[in-house]
């Protein structure tokens, strides 16, 4: 709705990537839509197959997908580390595969950053060094680049480590590294593949807190990929499901949850609580008029105001940001959310 | 993929049929008399390629031009771009300048004094490794002083230091080719599989027509001998980082350049510095030997003493290399391994660089203080032990007084073992010979190991070295059982009992630092020349993979086959012989590889003890500077080697798969 209005910043358009000899040519032979048989006589691996998402400016947009699925190709295609077999990858209206290698060098340099599964720290750098080396590439000065890295190991909350190597850190400690290195030029988009992964469940909802936190500072584009559907709900502001390559599903957490494509979605729906993720806005009845007077924030999640709707009799007004009524919700909307 | 249709044998119904036949053949083939051409290969189907090859290198080295350019120019420059870092460092350590003028004293710059270069070798074993190192290093540097080794032992050092440099450079740069282009990778790994098994004496002669007789020369070779395994591991070690690594060095933006030199590099550093300790126990072996084409050193006083059978000098000298061997191998480990201490980035300049300027520190003190006490400069003449003098004395008593025990151990291992060995060498028909090997090829690997094995000793029947390879491999076979047979007890009782592995791993470990010619130094003195020593030679330098890798195989059965035998009923002994052994086998087999290319490489070494296969004719070959036969003989061992160990490979695949296990690596 009003986030629809935000120009969107990446754009993928129909893209592939196929593995394998003469893949690009096989693969126009082969007609639009190709399947399974078809890879396998040609000995194709197909990584992504025909994928067209865009991301809005400023949005969290996570990948979801179990493993296997072509996730990783898939950002590394967005982030030009593949050619791509077919179709377009723009950012920010710049086609990848046009941009010089230059271009493309000072569009890493100054765009896009990235965060790693396994961390892919520098052995041989301190925490200090880790986090000052994309600047160091781009030649700026030792004392400006050092003056950047602290501020960012302050943000991630590792002042005080910053002479330590990476093999001195603990998993999580060395993930915050690897954030704060691809905080440090200020990237316009900030692509992070299955950060959370390696670490604990603990530790891994720990570090989302603090990745939400860090968000609400600095509103960046970010590209999440994981394949853990919690993880996916609690993060995104949009998300999309890939399964063997295709997505399956684009849209809010909220609109899979109430709208699941088909029972691949639902299996992953079923045991989310429902009431931690959807908001009043999208359950509440948008042509009944209210006839209580205890007023529901259209954007509160159901568990907070749950008890107030139970309580209370007849429908209830929602209100948005400004105040204005924009629906009503009766405690039998709310029942088969409650499990 | 089932490993079955990875294996390239043939089908069973085939295989006994031309089993059979083979047999057959083998059989009659040995009834023929020797007059047979399918018995003794005839001269006249000999042909003469040493002379043209030889013709061919002398013509490059010699009156070759690429243009204007001279191709002696050329190499001739390289010889003087690599002479003068060594000449410096020599200098420095051991030899000192001297400015010839017409009419004036010639000027004399002497070289560091010898506490200088001890305290700065203590510091650094003490810094990056621990106090037990540092003694150890400041122990041996302080012998080589007493005992009057000082200057041969700095020369060594010197060499050693500037082929490592310029091998680990090269070999590194080779390995990053190799890593970025897969197709240039496949194409050198046939050429570095040659250089790595071409004997060492091939090399020499080569580099003596190109660089002239000297140490120049001699550098050159180690420096090529260096190169192979560098570059391998180099490859290796960046093929092996984390793939995301060399992808955030994409995302954050590296160039080309930046990509290998800022993040691939050196974050493969310890791989990489654990290449260079290789690098730097090869050159040392190759430093060595190289002195035959007058390299100087340690190696020469063992040339030289072997030379006029001043056995305890001999013994003196090799001792020194041994010391060398140990120290920089256990110095360059410490510092690869070397852990660094956070908060240093913190510290003033002084504090960060303390090491250096120590360093420097204690060379400018022994410096100052040399003209008031010249001891600290140059061990006094006076204070100089002769270990020599004694050791001659000891060599000569235990001739005298064990004469009849040597001489009997000797004869008996002659006439038992070594000449009906060599005896049935010889006297199998070559056409048999090669129907067999190739057969063999044919069973454990398919019809391209068959071509391989079958061309190579076609070839080597052609060129003329049939009977020469036959000693050779008469040799090789004989000591790489020994071996086996005596490294695999040893090794099943070091995987069997805790204390014994202690003992003999640190025995092994020693056994596997020390140089080739090592081992010459202790038979010759024993049992003087023949192919006696060079057999004892051989087992000994090719003992310690068979103990390491049968120990390992042992030790490496998983706990549960263990439990499940057990609680099947096994006792003690069963599981010993039925469960730990079988499955030890493919690792057995790794070790009999490395135990089989050993054994070539020390086989040529013995040549210098007088065994007479095809080594000798590489060792004549640098003599006489006949670079045709010295290559072509040298290919020969390379061919015979690679066969074995194809061959074994392939047969440690078969009974891997037999045993529904994985090949190990
Ligand atoms: N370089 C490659 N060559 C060939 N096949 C590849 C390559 N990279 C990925 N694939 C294949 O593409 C498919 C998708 O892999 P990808 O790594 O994108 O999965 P993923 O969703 O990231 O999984 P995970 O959660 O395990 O990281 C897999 O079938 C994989 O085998
Ligand atoms: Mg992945």
């Amino acid at each position: 709705m009003e986030a629809q209005e935000k120009p969107s910043i990446l754009e993928c358009m129909d893209i592939w990537k196929v593995f394998g000899n003469n893949a690009q040519s096989l693969l126009s032979e082969l007609g639009p839509n190709p399947d399974d048989n078809a890879f396998a006589r040609h000995k194709l691996i197909a990584g992504v197959r025909g994928v067209s998402l865009k991301v809005r400016k400023g949005e969290i947009f996570v990948i979801m997908g179990l493993s296997g699925s072509g996730k990783s190709t898939l950002v590394r295609c967005m982030t030009g580390l593949h050619a791509l077999t077919a179709g377009h990858m723009l950012i920010d209206g710049l086609d990848l595969a046009q941009l010089s290698d230059a271009d493309l060098v000072h569009l890493r340099r100054r765009k896009i950053s990235m965060v790693f599964q396994d961390f892919a720290l520098l052995p041989h750098l301190t925490v200090l060094g880790n986090v000052a080396f994309p600047l160091r590439v781009q030649g700026i000065g030792r004392q400006a680049r050092e003056d950047t890295a602290l501020r960012m190991i302050e943000l991630v909350g590792l002042k005080g480590r910053e002479s330590y190597y990476p093999d001195e850190l603990s998993g999580g400690q060395q993930q915050r590294v690897g954030i704060a290195r691809s905080l440090t030029t200020q990237p316009d988009v900030w692509f992070l593949d299955e950060p959370f992964s390696a670490l604990d469940p603990l530790i891994r909802r720990d570090m989302q807190t603090e990745f939400l936190r860090l968000q609400s500072m600095l509103t960046k584009t970010i590209v999440f990929i994981t394949h853990d559907f919690d993880e996916a709900v609690r993060l995104a502001d949009r998300m999309a499901v890939m399964k063997d390559g295709r997505i399956v599903q684009i849209g809010r957490p909220e609109d899979l949850i109430l709208s699941p494509a088909d029972e691949y979605i639902e299996n992953f729906t079923r045991n989310i609580p429902k009431n931690k993720v959807l908001r009043v806005r999208s359950i509440m009845d948008a042509r009944t008029a209210p006839n209580n007077d205890v007023a529901l924030p259209a954007e509160a999640c159901l568990c907070d105001v749950a008890e107030r709707v139970i309580t209370g009799k007849g429908h209830h007004p929602v209100v948005d940001a400004e105040g204005t009524v924009v629906g009503a919700l009766h405690r039998s909307d709310l029942a088969q959310y409650l499990v | 993929m089932s490993l079955a249709d990875t294996l390239p044998s043939p089908r069973p119904s085939l295989r006994s049929a031309v089993l059979l036949a083979v047999a057959l053949l083998a059989v009659s083939l040995s009834f023929l008399s020797r007059e047979n051409p399918l018995v003794v290969f005839p001269r006249a189907w000999e042909v003469d390629l040493a002379t043209p090859l030889g013709e061919t290198m002398t013509f490059l080295a010699r009156d070759f031009r690429i243009g204007p350019v001279q191709f002696s120019t050329v190499t001739r420059a390289i010889g003087w771009l690599i002479s003068q870092p060594f000449e410096l460092l020599a200098g420095v350590m051991a030899e000192g300048f001297s400015h010839y003028r017409i009419d004036a004293p010639t000027i004399y710059v002497p070289p560091l004094p010898w506490l200088g270069i001890t305290s700065v070798f203590c510091l650094t074993a003490w810094w990056f490794g621990s106090v037990p190192l540092a003694l150890w290093t400041g122990g041996c540097f302080f012998a080589f002083a007493v005992f009057g080794l000082w200057e041969s032992a700095m020369l060594t050092l010197a060499s050693v230091l500037i082929a490592v440099i310029v091998g680990s450079i090269g070999g590194i740069g080779l390995g990053i080719l190799g890593y970025r282009s897969r197709r240039f990778n496949a194409a050198l790994q046939p050429v570095y599989d040659i250089l790595q098994t071409l004997p060492l004496f091939s090399y020499l002669v080569p580099m003596i027509l190109f660089f002239g007789f000297g140490p120049v020369a001699a550098l050159m070779a180690t420096i090529v001998f260096a190169l192979p395994p560098m570059a391998r591991v180099t490859t290796e070690a960046l093929r092996s980082l984390p793939r995301s690594v060399s992808e955030f060095g994409t995302i954050a933006g590296c160039s080309p350049f930046q990509l290998t030199w800022l993040v691939r590099i050196p974050a493969a550093r310890q791989k990489l510095l654990l290449g260079v300790n290789q690098v730097i126990m090869l050159s040392l072996a190759v430093v060595i030997v190289a002195s035959l084409i007058g390299a100087g050193g340690l190696g020469g006083d063992v040339l030289s003493a072997l030379k006029s059978m001043r056995i305890g000098d001999a013994v003196a000298a090799g001792l020194a290399i041994t010391l060398i061997a140990i120290t920089i191998d256990r110095l360059s480990y410490a510092v690869a391994m070397q852990r660094r201490e956070h908060g240093r980035a913190d510290l003033p300049w002084h504090r960060r660089r303390a090491f250096g300027l120590s360093c420097t520190a204690l060379v400018v003190a022994s410096i100052a203080i040399s003209p008031l006490a010249p001891a600290v400069h140059t061990w006094p003449e006076a204070l100089t032990v002769s270990l020599g003098r004694y050791g001659n004395g000891v060599v000569q008593w235990i001739g005298t007084h064990f004469d009849a025990q040597i001489s009997w151990l000797r004869d008996t291992a002659l006439i038992v073992f070594l000449k009906p060995t060599k005896t049935f060498f010889l006297s199998v028909p070559w056409a048999g010979f090669v129907l067999v090997v190739a057969t063999l090829g044919w069973i454990l690997g398919g019809w391209r190991l068959a071509l391989l094995g079958a061309t190579v000793f076609l070839a080597i029947a052609v060129l003329g070295y049939w009977k020469k390879a036959m000693i050779s491999l008469y040799l090789v076979a004989l000591s790489v059982g020994s071996a086996m047979f005596i490294g695999t007890m040893l090794g099943v009782w070091a995987g069997l009992s805790n204390r014994a592995a202690r003992v003999l791993i640190a025995v092994v470990d020693v056994l596997q630092t020390l140089p080739t010619f090592v081992y010459l130094i202790p038979v010759v003195m024993l049992f003087s020349i023949g192919d006696v020593p060079a057999f004892l030679a051989i087992v000994l330098y090719a003992i310690a993979p068979a103990i390491r890798y049968t120990c390992a195989g042992v030790r490496g059965v998983p706990q549960a086959l263990i439990e499940g035998a057990r609680m099947s009923g096994c006792d003690n002994r069963q599981l010993v012989t039925h469960v730990k052994i079988p499955l030890a086998l493919p690792t057995i087999l790794l070790g009999l590889n490395q135990v089989i290319m050993m054994a070539f490489g020390m086989l040529v070494i013995t040549a210098l003890v007088g065994s007479r296969g095809l080594e000798e004719v590489t060792l004549v070959a640098v003599a006489r500077v006949a670079p045709g036969d010295g290559l072509l003989a040298g290919l020969a061992i390379a061919g015979m080697a690679i066969v074995c160990d194809r061959y074994v490979k392939a047969l440690n695949r078969v009974i891997a798969y037999h045993l529904g296990l994985s090949v190990p690596r």
